[in-house]
Order: C-alpha cells, then structure tokens, then sequence
C-alpha cells in the first residue's frame, strides 16, 4: 500500500485505493494526487464520504436504485427495460476546467456547423485542396438526399454531444463527436434530481451549477430553427416509440419543453408540409425534434420499407416548410476519419487552433499509418469510424493473437473503415464497489445546444463509469454505469443557478397568514365523556 | 446542323387496388451543356398534382409530388424541346498516369467505386485489362464499348430494374442499362472514371423534318480521359443528334426515371411511350 | 391531442378501475369461502371466473387459493396483475400527457407486484387485494389533483366510468343465482365499498332488491351504475365539438349511454328484478358497444403505413 493511501484513506471506505497493483494504476485519479493527497475539487466531498459506514453508503445506494426505478429511469437493453445504474458518488469538475472545457466544445461546434454546411452546399474545403474528396464521397453517412437543404437559421447541429476523456496528465482530450441524435442527457438531469434526494448533504456543502433548465435550452434552439413565417413554432419530438432504447429520454425532453411526442405514423407530409394527426384535426409542425436515424426518416429516400418515418419529409424540409434537427447527414462531421482531421478543418473556418486536442490517432486509410499500425495491432485500440456503443473496438492488449490477425484481415479489406489509438488509462474516480470505494474509469460527454446566435453548454454532461476492474469500455450497452456530474460555480461568480436571482417580492409576517383551525373538543368535554 | 428534338414521354403504374397515398420523383427532364439545349418542359401527372421542382446532388432535375386521393393508375407525361448536336471525340486524350494521377482518383472517386449494379468482378476485370493493353484510355473506351456491344445480345424486356452487370454478362442478353453497366464496370476495373447517363434515343436517323417517330428511353456511358465524353454501346456508336441526355450518376439507381412509395396493392408499369418529333 | 394518447388515457382509466373491482370483488368471494364452510368452493370459483371472463382451469378442484391465482396473481389476460401492467404500459407510452406523480403512482405499483405477491402468499391474499385498491385510491386522488380538466382527463374518467358499469354489472351476475336472502347480498355490497352507505340509506334493512336497485340506481353513490353512466355521458358531451344535435345525440356513443341511463332513470323499482339476468346482459353488451363506438370515432388512431417501392423499368 502507498504511503499516499494509507494516511488518506478513510478506515474502511478508501482502504486499499491508489494500490499500486491496480491495473492501469498510471491512470490520473481525480480524487487522489499521488503525492499531494487529495485534490482541492474533491477536498469537501472527500471529507464527507470519509467517515461514512459501508452499511450508510448501502442504505443510499438503495435508496438510490429505488428512486430510480419508480421513475422508471431505465434504458432498453434487448427489449429488456433496466435501470440506468447510477454511482454514489458525483465526479467533480472545477469552475476553471470546465471553462476551459466549454470554449473547447463551443469552438468544435462552431467549426462543424461550417464544415457541414460546406460539405451539403458548395464544398469549398474540398476545391480548396484542404481535405481529400474521397474522404467526404466515402463517408458512409454522407447523405446526397441531404445535399442542398440549408435550413433557414443555418443551423444542422441542434445538439451535440461531445465526449472527451482526461489522459493520463490529467488533460482533457475529444474521443468523439457526435452529431447525430447524441442521447444520455435525459439521465444528466435525472441523476442530479435524484442525488439531490439521497444526498442532500453533500449538495449544501458544494456549489454546483443546475442542470435542470436543458430543457429550456433545447426548446429555445428549436424554436429559433423554425421556418421564416412561423410566429408560433410548434415544434414535435419525433420517437422511434416505446420499444426504443432510449424512449425514456424521448418522452422525458417532450414533457419537459411542453410539447408533443410523437411516432412516425402521428406525421403525414401534404405537398411538402408536414401535419400532426390530432383528435381536433390536422395541425402543422414547423421543427421536428427527431430521434430516429437518418436511414429511417424518410421511406421516400431513404429505406423504402421504413415504418418508423415520415414520407416526404426530406423534400419537406428542402422546400423550407419544416426544419429537421439534427439535420440529415450530421454523420459526415462525427466520423472518427474526419475526427482526425477536425485540426484543418478548424483552421480551415475559423483560423483557430483546437483547444481540446484530440486523442492521437493513426488512420489506416493512409498506407504509411496502415503499416504502424498492422505493425503495433497488440498494443493500439482499432475502432470501426462509423458507429457507436463501443460495438466493434478491439482491445490490441487484451486481444488473443487469433483475434489480432482476424482484426489485421478486416482492416486490411477495409483500410477506411478503421482508425487506430494508442490506449488511453482513461481517468478514474472512486465508485462504490461492494462495502468499499474503488478507482473505476471515467469519460464525460457534456451536451451542448446551438440556437444559431450561441453554443450553450450544459455544465455537467453524463459522466460514464465502467464498472468491471480495469475495464475502460464505458458504454450503457457494455455494463457501464454513470456519475452524477458537478460543474462547481466560480466562486465569486452568481452562476449558482439554483439560487440565481432575486425574487418576485417579500414576504411579512403577520397574524392573518396563521392556518385557521376547525373547532376543538375542549378539555373538559373530553373528561366528561370519558 | 443541330437538330431539335420534341420529346414526349410517358409512363407511370397501374395498381391492383386502389391507392390512397403515393409520393413520387420524376427525374425525366433534359438538361442543358455544350451539345445539348433544352428549350422548354413540362411535367404533367394523372391524377394531378402540385409539384415540386429541385435540383439532386447529381445535378439532375427533381419533380417531386404526392398524392392523397385514392387513384388505380398513375400517369406521367414528360414533354420537352431540346436542341442536340454530336459529339465529337474529345481532342484531349489523357495518358494513363493523368488518369490515375491521384489528383483525379480523388476528384472522380465516386465514378471509380463498384456499387450494386456495378460490382467488382475478376474475370470482368482480366478481360478489360487485356483490352487495354498497348491502347491510350480515349481507345480503351470504345473497344470496351465495342466489346459490350458484340458480347450481349439486345433483348427487350430480359431484364429487371435490379440486375447487375454481372447478371447480364452471365445471361449474354441485355437491355441498353446492362450494356451501360457492364462497360462500366470494366472501365472502372482499369481505373478509367465512367459514370452512367439516362435519356431518350431517336430511332430513325434519317428522320424528316416534322415526322414523329417511337423513340426509346435509353442509357449510355460518359468516361473521363482528360475531359468527359460519352458512348453509347448498345448501338456502338457515338453521341449524336438522337442522344437526348436527362441525368448522370454512379449507376442506374442515381437516376432512375420514375421511382416512389406508395401504399396499396401491387404496382404494374403501364406501357411506357417515348414520341419524339424531330423539329428542325 | 393525439388520438394515440387519447386511446392510452381511456384504458389507464379502464384497466386501473378493473384492477381495483376485480380486488374487491376477489377479496370479498375469498373471504366468505373462508368464513362459510357450506359453500363448494370448487362451485362458487368457477361461478366467478365465468362472471369475470376468465376461463376456468379443466380439471383441478379449485379452492381459494388456485382461485387467487388465477384472478389476482397470473399474467394470463383479466387477471390483477395484467390489469396492472397494461396500466402502466399505457401511461408509460403517453407519459408525456399525464403527470409524473401519476407515473409514478402507476410504476411503483407494477414494479411492487412480486414482492407484494411473496407477501401475500405467506400471509394470505388479502395483503395483495388491500394494496391493489390502496394504489387505485392514490391513483384516483392523483389524478384529481394534478391532471387539468381537459380532454386527457375526461377520456381517463370516461374509460374509468365505462369499466365501472361494467364490473358491477359482472359482479352482480355472479349472485344473481342467489335467494333474495342471501348473506352473499352483503358480500356484493361490501366488494362495492356500499355497505356503509346502503346501511344509512336503508337503515339497516338488507334484501336482494333494494341491493340492486342501490348498485344500479342509485342518484348518489358513486359506485352505483346509474352514477357512472352518467359521469360517462357528461364526459362524452364535453368531449364532443361539434355543433349541438337538434334531436338526439350526435354520436353512436352518447346515444348508447343516454339511452341506459334513462332506461334505469325511469324504472318502476318494483320491476328491476323481473328479467335482472336479462337487464344486466343489456347493460354489459351496451357497455361493450360504447366502448367500440368510442374508439371509432375517437382513437382512429392511424396504423403504421406499409410503403411499398415502386420503379418503373425502362
């Protein structure tokens, strides 16, 4: 055991933390320096869990998993509806590295905006020599049925979600973007809400930033994408339905903006309008809020055999009667070979450099890169560029040679569908594992909102942990859990949004406002009949 | 001399049952460029319908409507006035390393790529590499054309809409788009960058001015060899005064005439008529 | 709104108001097997689940306990429990109409199902049919006092009106082979919550007819099929938009009603038990025909399109 732990540690709770002989034990943990102790973020909380008992901190956790499934707080994993595993203990991120975070994401999403409405309109980057056109023809979510649809506000990227990871330095870096229909931030909100339930405590002791009015957000940003001439934008969430893995996030953001959410089938398009099916009628949408893939949305031009879409939309929204967020063929601007040139192309816009670097990457497209990394498969982790989960990655370290000449076959038939990264010892913070605290890895993806005039960032994000020992694959869908997550407000500053404010009068007190009272036995009644 | 052309298309489906929601897309409207000149057209459906007019990313003019009373028959009429001239032989004949400069690799990618009607294929791709031999990439093309041309036998009607070169070489037989396709996958197998063009073909060239003859819906190829021209190897001929061009794109399936959804019983293609009239 | 969530709300109405009635009725037949020692138990089973539409078991004797399983504790369709999860799965696809003390109410109740079923197979059922209508109660005052009186809400008391006719209509079929003097006419009355009510209304005077003429005819008792058709039929009025009918009712669904309605309203209470198995088959087959009518002219919700492609070959 280190000196650092044996005199941080709490008696029972942090026992055994920083053990050396944990696997990737070079990770940075957020909590504890390995020589300092523990970091100035985590002080407070620190100090509060320390004299917890086990039995205290399972009491919660039940009380924890409890709330969250009578709010039917769940995801669909198979069809099966499951808890979304939410961890004890809130990951803390300081006022200064989250402003650095959030000029980091806003100047990534500004930069895509423009790189997508170049890719669907003129394609000047590419006549400009900056970016190989190959590399936009063969992206599998370049979609021409999108190309030029300018949506009226210029905005394509209504939400995105960024997600970064901290290296071992303890420096913030992108792993992904992702532009498409990013989902997780239903959880975001939820997993505040409940904290806030079970730990009350830990929440007076710290200033942390709301993230409850997302919704707000979200509702402003797609209200400013309506058409020209809608005064009163009805905007819709548009669902796969029930049976879709993240239908709680879906109905969750619906009730929250006070709007309708509704299937594929509530929608028809009417010579290139869309109308909502209702008891008193038709009625026309103006911003649909879908979270369907593109491939689904349109049977017209895309898979004719949709049933989850809406016939004509997409000529609907060329025409300029409907606005579609995110827009169609956002994929063009999160696939993981365009990642790895996101430096020209914010250079390219804005003449910027990046503020969050990216994870370096080999790109197994370009034959010099393809033969490092064919070369050095067993110690790089190969992800497909396209799609998500954390379905298809391989692990070179962890890889059995049969696996490692498997994966050096598919790269080598399909040299554009693969990028390569060094493995990153992605940070850690303490989980709840059994009675005691252990270092489990982290990512973060935080949520930002574009409304056309300003990138909003919703300070907090979803924290994924991954809850097997040494495991770095955080996905929902790989047993992953999540962390509440807890932007702290400057200091000085009156961002503490809960309290933000002042308020609409005051009030006195005074006789008149005593509850009254209905009439009472006196004492002597109540002798007498006894 | 150019001729113009009044081409009178018309097509459409006829349903089992009645058919109470079609959306549809037309792409039957020539376009204009150094040989060709479109004067006027028009796009009339029956049932009428307001249209919708965009142009694709392939450059091809979109007329798109739908319909939401219950119709058993839909009925395109695609008419327009071009005016065509031919087509020389480009005076540009690219050697084989501008066309496989990377430059143009890169630029032409999409025209180089295999698809689902223009597949990889080895044996394809052997016999264009002999054809190639000791032949510039402006000669290759026309023996590839003309190989296509005496390899498949012209039969009407063989063919579906989904058949791939592939399929149509292994029958022998084939319609003008699997005489496109397959001389598209064998210039793409020797990396010349060919693309698929849709229109129309006046049959009777020595047409008098004013008579109207039954012209065919048709399909050719353009190949880049420093610049793009066209061939057509069905016939084994150049483009002419009786090519009338609508779109281009990868293969068939960019630019597919008529195509859209609809819900009801099964869908026929009524008798499609091509009148054209040559003018001047 | 939309039809879809329409539909949902009607039968979060229906089948809340069937799990509740089907606990009570259940609860009040368990305990008089268990009191009365005379009763065949395999008999007075088998009556019930025809009088609640499910099919009896071939075979097995039943007793009270095969009896509550099947009724309250199987998945099979017309049980509690299937009661309880199409419940929530309707609320859980119209979540964004209803409110989240509703869900709430509604999803902790399914996801305390097994538990409660445990605890009820040690301690006896009555444990599971005292909490099925303690939820419905909550249910019911949830939805008071958090769902606006707009149209969700009335197609949530109409679907809870409609299931209320019709369950005690059900449980009045199951006694009405019973003697005028039945103690089992004690039992309906309490599995409808009327005991106390009856008793003050009648004084204390218990016979076959006056039970039926207060479960049916009742002006004020809530539970009475009289009180429910009518709060049924106010709700399809204020449902209904369109402009007022000079004579009759607009709709299929309002004439149904009104018609059951005054056909009670205006009985002679002397000839309510000539033909009372033929009256309560009227009112159930009214019941069922209201509910189509309903949904014909409001849940036309629209099935999902199958697009076919068409192409035309050159």
């Amino acid at each position: 055991m280190s000196p650092a732990s044996s005199r941080l540690a709490g008696p029972q709770l942090f026992a055994g933390y920083l053990d050396p002989r944990r696997p990737h034990a070079g990770a940075y943990d957020e909590m504890f320096d390995p020589v300092d102790g523990v970091r100035t973020a985590y002080k407070r909380l620190h100090d509060s869990l320390e004299p917890l008992q086990p039995a205290d901190l399972t009491t919660r956790a039940e009380a924890l998993d409890r709330a969250l499934v009578d709010q039917g707080i769940t995801f669909s994993l198979s069809g099966q509806e499951r808890p979304f595993p939410l961890d004890l203990v809130p990951r803390v991120i300081t006022a200064s590295e989250w402003s650095r975070l959030e000029r980091g994401i806003v100047q990534r999403v500004r930069a895509l905006e423009a790189f997508l409405a170049d890719i669907y309109g003129e394609q000047q980057i590419v006549a400009d020599g900056v970016l190989p056109r190959r590399l936009i023809t063969s992206c599998e979510h370049f979609h021409r049925q999108a190309a030029g649809i300018a949506p009226p506000n210029g905005v394509r990227i209504h939400v995105a979600g960024i997600d970064v990871v901290r290296d071992e330095q303890g420096d913030f870096r992108v792993l992904e973007d992702n532009l498409r229909s990013p989902s997780g931030v239903s959880y975001v909100m939820e997993n505040r809400r409940t904290m806030a339930r079970v730990f009350p405590d830990l929440f007076a002791k710290h200033r942390v930033r709301a993230v409850g009015d997302y919704a707000v957000h979200l509702l402003r940003a797609l209200r400013a994408a309506a058409p020209p001439g809608a005064t009163d934008p009805n905007v819709v969430v548009l669902t796969p339905g029930v049976y879709n893995s993240a239908y709680f996030e879906h109905s969750l953001l619906a009730r929250q903006m006070g709007v309708e959410l509704v299937e594929g089938r509530d929608l028809f398009a009417r010579n290139n309008v869309i109308y909502l099916r209702t008891t008193e009628g038709e009625q026309r949408v103006d911003v649909i809020y879908r979270r369907i893939d593109d491939e689904f949305l349109d049977p017209v031009q895309f898979e004719p055999d949709s049933v989850l879409g809406v016939a004509g939309l997409v000529n609907a929204a060329r025409a300029g009667n409907v606005v579609i967020a995110n827009a169609i063929g956002n994929g063009v601007g999160d696939d993981k070979l365009v990642y790895t040139y996101l430096p020209e192309i914010l250079k390219y816009y804005l003449g910027e450099t990046p503020l969050l670097p990216n994870v370096d990457t080999f790109r197994c497209w370009l034959p010099a890169e393809q033969a490092e990394v064919l070369d050095r498969l067993d110690e790089l982790v190969t992800k497909p560029v396209e799609g998500s989960g954390g379905y298809g990655i391989v692990f070179g370290p962890d890889a059995s040679p049969k696996e490692l000449a498997a994966q050096r076959r598919r790269i080598r038939a399909n040299p554009r569908g693969w990028i390569a990264q060094p493995v990153v010892q992605l940070s850690t913070v303490p989980t709840k594992v059994g009675e005691r605290l252990q270092p489990r890895h982290v990512d973060l993806r935080p949520f930002a909102v574009n409304d056309g005039d300003s990138v909003f960032v919703l300070p907090g994000g979803l924290t994924r942990v991954a809850i097997p020992e040494g495991s770095l694959i955080v996905n929902s869908s790989q047993g992953g859990g999540s962390k509440d997550t807890w932007v702290l407000a400057q200091r000085a500053s009156g961002e503490d949004a809960e309290l933000r404010g002042r308020g609409l009068g005051a009030v006195k007190s005074d006789e008149a406002s005593t509850p009254e009272q209905g009439p009472e036995l006196n004492l002597a009644q109540q002798q007498q009949q006894q | 001399m150019n001729w113009r052309l009044r081409v009178v298309h018309t097509t459409g489906y006829r349903y089992a049952t009645a058919v109470t929601q079609s959306y549809n897309e037309a792409r039957l409207t020539p376009r204009s460029d150094d040989r060709q000149n479109l004067m006027v057209s028009r796009l009339e459906t029956v049932p009428a319908a307001r249209g919708y007019r965009y142009t694709d990313y392939w450059g091809t003019e979109v007329n798109a409507f739908d319909l939401h009373t219950p119709h058993t028959e839909l009925k395109v009429v695609a008419a327009s006035v071009v005016e065509t001239a031919e087509q020389p032989l480009p005076a540009v004949d690219a050697t084989w390393s501008d066309v496989r400069a990377p430059e143009s690799v890169d630029k032409y990618a999409e025209y180089l790529e295999w698809t689902t009607y223009v597949p990889k294929h080895r044996e394809l791709g052997a016999v264009a590499r002999s054809l190639r031999k000791g032949r510039t990439p402006q000669e290759t093309v026309l023996v590839v054309s003309k190989w296509v041309h005496d390899t498949l036998k012209y039969q009407r009607g063989t063919t579906g809409v989904h058949s791939s070169a592939v399929d149509a070489w292994q029958a022998g037989e084939g319609v003008c788009q699997d005489y496109a396709h397959l001389t598209l996958a064998m210039l793409r197998a020797v990396g010349i960058p060919a693309r698929y063009v849709s229109g129309y073909l006046h049959t009777k060239p020595d047409a008098a001015v004013g008579e109207t003859v039954v012209g065919e819906s048709h399909a050719w190829v353009e190949a880049w060899t420093g610049d793009w021209w066209g061939f057509d190897p069905t016939n084994d001929i150049p483009i002419a005064h009786r090519h009338v061009w609508v779109a281009t794109g990868r293969d068939y399936g960019d630019v597919s005439p008529l195509k859209g959804i609809y819900s009801g019983g099964a869908a026929t293609a009524i008798e499609v008529t091509v009148d054209m009239t040559r003018l001047a | 709104m939309l039809a879809r969530n329409a539909e949902s709300l009607y039968w979060i109405g229906r089948y809340v108001e069937r799990a509740d009635d089907t606990a009570r009725i259940l609860d009040v037949s368990v305990h008089q097997l268990l009191e009365d020692a005379t009763v065949d138990a395999d008999t007075a089973s088998r009556r019930l689940l025809a009088v609640l539409g499910i099919t009896p078991p071939d075979g097995t004797q039943l007793d009270v306990w095969t009896l509550t399983e099947l009724v309250a504790m199987s998945p099979e369709t017309g049980s509690i429990v299937s009661s309880i999860a199409s419940a929530r799965e309707n609320t859980r696809v119209a979540r964004e109409v209803v409110s989240s003390e509703l869900w709430q109410c509604i999803n902790s109740m399914w996801n305390a199902v097994p538990e409660r079923q445990r605890a009820a197979r040690r301690v006896g059922p009555h444990e599971f049919f005292t909490f099925v209508e303690d939820r419905a109660a909550m249910f019911a005052g949830l939805a008071d006092s958090t769902m606006s009186r707009d149209d969700g809400w009335r197609f949530l008391v109409l679907g809870r009106s409609v299931e209320r006719v019709d369950m005690i209509v059900r449980l009045l079929m199951s006694r009405v082979g019973d003697k005028p003097t039945s103690p089992g006419w004690v039992t309906v009355l309490r599995s409808a919550g009327a005991h106390d009510t009856y008793l003050r209304t009648y004084r204390g005077a218990l016979d076959a007819s006056r039970v039926v003429q207060f479960l049916l005819m009742d002006r004020l008792f809530p539970r009475s099929v009289f009180h429910a058709l009518s709060k049924a039929e106010s709700c399809l009025e204020e449902l209904d938009r369109g402009p007022s009918a000079r004579i009759g009712a607009n709709a299929e669904a309002a004439r149904l009603l009104g018609k059951a309605r005054s056909d009670l309203e205006f009985l002679r209470p002397s000839e309510l038990l000539d033909d009372l198995t033929g009256r309560l088959q009227v009112l159930q087959t009214t019941v069922r025909e209201v509910g189509e009518a309903v949904s014909r002219q409001y849940f036309h919700a629209v099935p999902w399109i199958e697009w076919n492609n068409a192409e035309v070959n050159l």
